[in-house]
């Protein structure tokens, strides 16, 4: 289990990077890089030679987070002034402009079957559905209101909904509030499931486990990766180690090793068995905004892992 | 059988006289001398016979009797008889005196000796054995000198006279002749070899003196021959084998002062050395005993010292001080020079250092000391009495000495090392691991206060790796370390302690997971041994906090909780914990933590510091001010950090005061700055004092005093890892910006985010912005505030003043007379998204879950749609600008002139409608007008009177007196091992526990936002056009925003208690009621 940096790219964007995901290889082209900047450009990269592919452009205010559709064509990008912009990869054609007002938008992601994109809600404190054929909200999960909780209370402000994700076999949905929280839901029931406990301060980044449903990791603001078993409402263990905000999760293809970037400026990889980080990349300069692993792994030679940073630059890895 | 015979007057016949039978009574056999008028001698030989059966009153009977003047009448013409009867009595009474104790007795028989001499000289003053006589009893007197003239008479005229010789010999001997002693004894050898044992005796003693120590033995040893019984030279070769230093020498010594003991118990020689002996085998009562025998039996001044010393020593190991001094004080005064005997100065000095008189004590280690220059054990005493007063210099000297004398001595390195802690880590570090190495060279334990000493001087520069081996050594095995090794290790799958460990936790008790000690438990029950021995407490906790330095902070908080669970007193664990929990925002179960350590210790300044800081988190003011009062009431108000928190409360109350009063603020400024003064009075070198001193000036808009301040706190600030205070970075950037130094503001502030923040913290951020925006750089401001959303998305403020900060850019491009094209397409732009931004605020409204009044934000919509009918035009305008240039800027002055109309009638409204909600901000705004004026006051009238202060308190900041050093006395070697370690990091963190501050959260305040409601704004605004009114508020305000107080000090140690050995003594305790 190791990290070995492949290639960086210095000021990929004009300013601070803080989103990055990878798109499915399709029958034309083989998987890009998407990163989103502050400097609100989304740009598409190869990461053969870290070469731009494309600009896009259209975004108002900051780039805070990208999706990519599990086929590879769509791709989702949005940024602080809420609008959700979703296009076609190759075309950079505008298929879809969503907004949910008065809801914010902040992680985005796409469900296994590509059928549902997941929205982190911001201080509507819910995960907002959004159907891909017709693009049009279908569902709203919102975090209920603490028991015993005056309807006069200003809004569920501390479940403030920062980040998302599915479980590899889309039934459940996790998402990560201000307060520490994660909320889970049954995605077909459309219901709430349980809380988990144990972070004290905002959860940015959540990843499920691709082998195993049940495992979800988060990294939090109080500098902890935890994981959980997120059917059984457990924690399995929390990990410390960064000296600042967890700003990003991972978990790698194999489901062996986690990924994460932090406000202290480094990528860690994690060996869960061992609760350690047992590979720390000073890289960076910056804060690291976000690590995706590359979802479709490439056998013996490993799979990619990107980074991206406050710092403008984007890194590549290889992990095997 | 002997005989005399006493011949009958006038006849032939004599009477026989048996000596063996000599009547009880010596009137019978007086009367028969007296009647038959016997020749004198008979009577000499008759008292002689008396003597030698100890019948010494007849002896004396006879002596008297035959030196009365009836004698001297009859048998005038009888002088040698008449003068050896006189002798003998002489010598008689010189005996006598010479063993009589008691002064005064002894006078008297020197008295009565010295008239029998002086009658015999006055017969014949020839006569050499009465100068022998007179010669023994000056010697027996003392008077050695007048001695050597008696027998020089004697020896003048018989150089052979054995008496005289022997006389002669013993008073060179005393004089400190011992070649010519030894002439004289060897002498009387010659002339006669058969003479008693004692002359070789004498040899014997010339020899040792001589340092011919094989010759003296054979001397002693053949007195021995001659008379077994002979006690000097028993006691003479019991010295010279213990001189041997050899176990069996030693033996054969006490054996033969034993057989000298049973002879003659009286002779102090032995029982002093058989005192010693039973010093060292610890029989106190029986060198009791042996010593107040031996002074009894001896005037000898240096005996009596070594007897008063034997008797003193017994008492200092007792630990019976007060005897032990007065002992040694006896012994020290029999001895002439020191030179003859210095151990009991020695041990006075000890004494007197244990009983805390320095002084005494100083001047007598300082006596050894000209005795013995390089004694190392005395220049280490010495070093550490300077230290005690004070006088490190010279204390550093002598330790410095002691250790080039003796390189080889980790004693003297370890004491240089803990001189040094406190003014110089890097020597300090060197000296203990100097120490260190010599230990382990020698094979001797290393004992785990002078790892611990390493450890923390390690970590104190930042040197964690070795640190934490170096605390892993200390530590040795046990249970902690499967606790913290966090290595991957092959078989911890098998573990128990890593599965029990292992064992997931409902995710609902995970945030109290701080205080779980069900873990230990359920390793106990899995009969797995939980075990910490106490004297590894400090070190464990040093270790729990390189933990928490390094982030590890799951490892930390098990090796906490390890402690709490076997020693649930030891309160800095519940503090440290308190710290990290609180650090992670989880401030009820902070709370709780310190309440458990408030438990142990009701009054312990540090929890309740931590506690009223959480109070003020919780926005509790009046909670937290009694909670800082209580702090400062345990400790006597000598804690200069509850002294300080009870300053930042002031600071804050007059800064945030529910009501406007200008009065209580001003009580409350001066209120404040009293209590920094206070705390700087007693440590002038408090950077934390300074900095709050800092601040109140600034606040005053002293602002040129208030930066030399904060650049001096600065400065000194930087260099440990324990004192981080970014406050006085924001500080003193917050002072550039308000004298107008935006450059120089803003570079502070980015150097302060990214050296103490990770770039993370979103309040700096806002101050970077305004001040941005203050120097119209109105794309940083935008990036800067989409950064500052983009860290705190629950913050709406920011997204306010991102909405304020696009319109204030587009606005002051349409002002602009001449612009291009392009710049009018992005101030489009910015107008759309700021009307984005506030419409999604007032979206937002509707869920109030920002705290905008519902009012305010509807306001706010009605004002963007205004804005966005303006910014259409100004699309318009655009378009024709490449064909009509003037037109367009006549359009968009329009445009500018409604929209400052449009916005002016908004804001008024608001600002009526708000002031329920907005009351803080108000408040803020109003403060802010008054404080123009104040400060405008102080920029004609602010002199330098705070100067001088200022430069004080700030003077020494570098090193600071961040560490005490806690005295222990010194006392002799073996026990200073166990009391003169620093044993541990408290002492560095004592200080800097004391001068922590935390900022409350709820500080915070739209400081942007105060901009776009200060009225002065509107006032500005109405009465000229320029919309560019709004800066007006400017400069002077900014001392508003100064803040003296991080929170990243938070995790800083505001742990445990100020001296060490607290700790260990509870932690004996402790050990023993669980043994309960």
């Amino acid at each position: 289990m190791k990290l070995a940096w492949l290639r960086s790219l210095e000021t990929a964007h004009q300013d601070c990077v803080w989103a990055c995901t990878w798109l499915p290889p399709t029958d034309k082209s083989s998987g890009l890089l998407l990163t989103g900047s502050l400097d609100e450009t989304v740009k598409l990269w190869n990461p053969e030679d870290l070469s731009l592919v494309r600009t896009n452009t259209g975004h108002c205010l900051g780039v805070v987070s990208v999706a990519a559709h599990p086929s590879g064509r769509i791709a989702a990008s949005a940024s602080l002034d809420s609008f959700i912009r979703v296009f076609d990869v190759e075309s950079n054609n505008t298929i879809a402009t969503l907004e949910a007002p008065p809801s914010e938008v902040w992680q985005m992601q796409f469900d296994p079957r590509g059928t549902t994109l997941a929205v982190a809600g911001g201080s509507s404190a819910s995960v907002k559905l959004w159907d891909t054929a017709e693009w049009k909200l279908v569902s709203t999960l919102s975090i209920p209101r603490p028991e015993g909780a005056k309807p006069s209370d200003k809004g569920n402000s501390k479940k403030f909904v920062l980040s998302v994700a599915w479980s590899p076999s889309g039934r459940q949905l996790a998402c990560g509030s201000m307060d520490g929280s994660i909320s889970v839901f049954d995605v077909q029931r459309a219901k709430f499931l349980h809380q988990l406990e144990g972070h004290t301060m905002p959860v940015r980044s959540l990843a499920y486990s691709p082998l195993d449903p049940r495992v979800l990791v988060s990294g939090s603001d109080d500098e902890c990766i935890h994981m959980y078993d997120a059917e059984g409402k457990t924690l399995f263990s929390s990990m410390s180690g960064h000296s600042s905000w967890v700003l990003s999760v991972d978990v790698s293809p194999d489901g062996a090793a986690i990924a994460s970037g932090s406000s202290d400026r480094t990528v860690r990889l994690w060996d869960p068995k061992m609760r350690a980080a047992v590979q720390t990349m000073t890289n960076h300069t910056d804060q690291v905004w976000g690590v995706k692993f590359e979802a479709v792994g490439g056998g013996a030679r490993g799979s990619l892992l990107a980074s991206v940073s406050d710092d403008k630059s984007i890194s590549l890895y290889n992990y095997s | 059988m002997a005989c005399v015979y006493i011949p009958v007057q006038n006849s032939e016949e004599e009477v026989r006289v048996a000596l063996d039978q000599l009547p009880r009574d010596a009137t019978d056999i007086l009367d028969i001398l007296k009647a038959e008028q016997a020749p004198l001698d008979l009577w000499l030989i008759i008292a002689r016979e008396y003597f030698k059966q100890g019948k010494i009153e007849q002896f004396r009977q006879i002596l008297e009797e035959g030196s009365s003047p009836e004698i001297d009448e009859y048998y005038a013409d009888v002088r040698y008889e008449r003068i050896a009867i006189l002798n003998a009595l002489g010598a008689y009474y010189s005996y006598l005196g010479k063993i009589e104790t008691k002064q005064r007795e002894k006078e008297e028989h020197f008295i009565l000796a010295t008239q029998y001499y002086n009658k015999a000289s006055r017969i014949d003053m020839h006569e050499p054995s009465t100068w022998i006589g007179k010669g023994q009893l000056l010697l027996a007197k003392g008077d050695v000198d007048q001695a050597f003239a008696a027998f020089k008479i004697v020896l003048d005229g018989d150089r052979d006279n054995i008496p005289a010789l022997l006389g002669q010999a013993c008073v060179e001997f005393n004089r400190g002749k011992y070649s010519s002693s030894l002439e004289m004894y060897k002498r009387v050898l010659q002339v006669y070899p058969g003479c008693p044992a004692a002359v070789r005796l004498g040899i014997g003693l010339c020899r040792y003196k001589l340092g011919q120590f094989d010759r003296a033995k054979q001397a002693f040893e053949r007195v021995l021959q001659l008379d077994p019984e002979n006690v000097e030279a028993l006691v003479a070769l019991g010295i010279m084998d213990l001189q041997s230093n050899e176990a069996y020498g030693i033996r054969g010594a006490m054996e033969k002062m034993r057989r000298a003991f049973d002879i003659y118990p009286y002779c102090a020689t032995a029982l002093n050395y058989l005192a010693n002996h039973f010093f060292f085998t610890g029989q106190h009562f029986l060198v009791e005993q042996l010593t107040e025998t031996a002074l009894a039996a001896t005037t000898h001044g240096s005996t009596r010292a070594h007897s008063y010393y034997n008797l003193a020593r017994s008492y200092h190991s007792k630990g019976d001080y007060e005897k032990a001094g007065l002992y040694y004080m006896a012994s020290v005064k029999e001895i002439n020079k020191p030179q003859e005997f210095i151990l009991p100065f020695y041990g006075l000095g000890q004494v007197q250092l244990k009983l805390g008189d320095f002084k005494s004590s100083l001047s007598n280690f300082e006596k050894v000391l000209e005795v013995y220059p390089e004694n190392c054990e005395t220049l280490k005493a010495v070093a550490h009495i300077y230290l005690q007063l004070n006088q490190t210099t010279k204390a550093h000297e002598a330790l410095k000495k002691a250790t080039r004398i003796d390189p080889r001595d980790p004693e003297a390195f370890l004491d240089l090392g803990e001189l040094l802690i406190a003014t110089d880590s890097g020597a300090a570090l060197d000296a203990f691991k100097t120490a260190r190495n010599l230990l382990k060279k020698a094979n001797e334990e290393v004992s785990i206060e002078l790892l611990n000493n390493i450890g923390v001087l390690h970590f104190e520069r930042g040197e964690f790796e070795l640190a934490l081996q170096t605390f892993k050594e200390a530590l040795g095995d046990g249970i902690w370390l499967k606790l913290m090794d966090t290595e991957p290790q092959s078989d911890s799958i098998g573990d128990p302690i890593r599965n029990t460990l292992y064992q997931p936790i409902d995710s609902s008790l995970a945030a109290r997971k701080y205080k779980d000690m069900q873990l230990f438990h359920n390793l106990e029950k899995d009969g797995i041994s939980v075990d910490l021995p106490w004297d590894k407490i400090t070190t464990l906790s040093n270790l729990a906090r390189l933990f928490e330095q390094l982030h590890k902070t799951e490892t930390a908080s098990l090796l906490y909780r390890l402690i709490l669970f076997k020693f649930p007193e030891y309160v800095d664990a519940y503090l440290r914990l308190a710290a990290i929990a609180k650090s992670r925002n989880n401030v009820p179960l902070s709370i709780e933590l310190i309440h458990d350590a408030l438990q142990v210790d009701d009054k312990n300044p540090d929890a309740l510091c931590m506690l009223g800081d959480l109070e003020l988190k919780n926005d509790d003011w009046l909670k937290a001010k009694d909670t800082f009062r209580a702090a400062k009431d345990a400790s006597n108000g000598k804690d200069s950090y509850a002294t300080l928190c009870l300053g930042n409360w002031n600071y804050f109350a007059a800064v945030r005061s529910e009501k406007r009063a200008p009065k209580l603020e001003a009580t409350h400024l001066e209120k404040a700055k009293e209590l920094y003064t206070k705390v700087l009075i007693e440590h002038p070198a408090n950077m934390y004092a300074a900095n709050g001193a800092g601040v109140v000036l600034a606040e005053k808009g002293q602002f040129d005093i208030a930066k030399e301040l904060f650049t001096q706190v600065q400065e000194a600030a930087s260099g440990s890892v324990f004192v981080q205070m970014p406050d006085v970075w924001i500080n003193l950037a917050h002072v550039h910006f308000a004298q107008g130094n935006f450059s120089l503001a803003i570079k502070m502030y980015q150097n302060c985010l990214r050296k103490f923040y990770y770039n993370t913290d979103s309040q700096i951020l806002l101050y970077l912005a305004r001040t941005h925006y203050e120097a119209e750089q109105w794309q940083d401001c935008k990036k800067t505030l989409l950064k500052a959303i983009h860290l705190a998305p629950s913050n709406y403020t920011l997204r306010f003043d991102t909405g304020v900060a696009l319109q204030k850019f587009s606005a002051s491009t349409l002002q602009k007379t001449k612009r291009t094209v392009d710049e009018v397409r992005a101030t489009v732009a910015e107008l759309k998204n700021a009307v984005r931004v506030f419409s999604l605020l007032s979206a937002a409204s509707n869920l109030q879950f920002h705290g905008f009044d519902e009012k305010k934000i509807e306001t706010h919509v009605g004002y963007c749609k205004h804005l966005l009918e303006a910014a259409k035009v100004h699309c318009d305008a655009a378009e024709l600008e490449d064909q009509q240039n003037r037109h367009r800027l006549e359009l968009a002055r329009q445009a500018a002139i409604r929209e400052e109309e449009s916005r002016l009638a908004e804001e008024q409204k608001k600002v009526k409608l708000e002031k329920r909600k907005q009351e803080d901000e108000l408040k803020k705004v109003m403060q802010q007008e008054q404080h123009l004026e104040r400060i405008k006051e102080h920029w004609k009238s602010s002199g330098s009177k705070r100067k001088d202060r200022g430069q004080s308190g700030d003077e020494e900041g570098g090193q600071g007196e961040r560490r005490r050093r806690k005295g222990s006395s010194k006392k002799r070697k073996r026990d200073k091992k166990t009391e003169t370690h620093m044993d541990d990091q408290d002492e560095y963190d004592d200080d800097n526990a004391n001068t922590n501050y935390y900022e409350p959260e709820n500080q915070v305040n739209n400081q942007v936002n105060n901009d776009e409601d200060d009225p002065q704004d509107l006032l500005a605004a109405a009465g000229l056009e320029d919309s560019d009114a709004d800066d007006d508020p400017g400069a002077p305000s900014a001392g508003r925003r100064i803040r003296g107080w991080s929170e990243s000090e938070e995790d800083e140690p505001e742990k445990r208690p100020p001296n060490s050995s607290p700790v260990r003594d509870n932690s004996v305790d402790m050990q023993l009621s669980d043994g309960d």
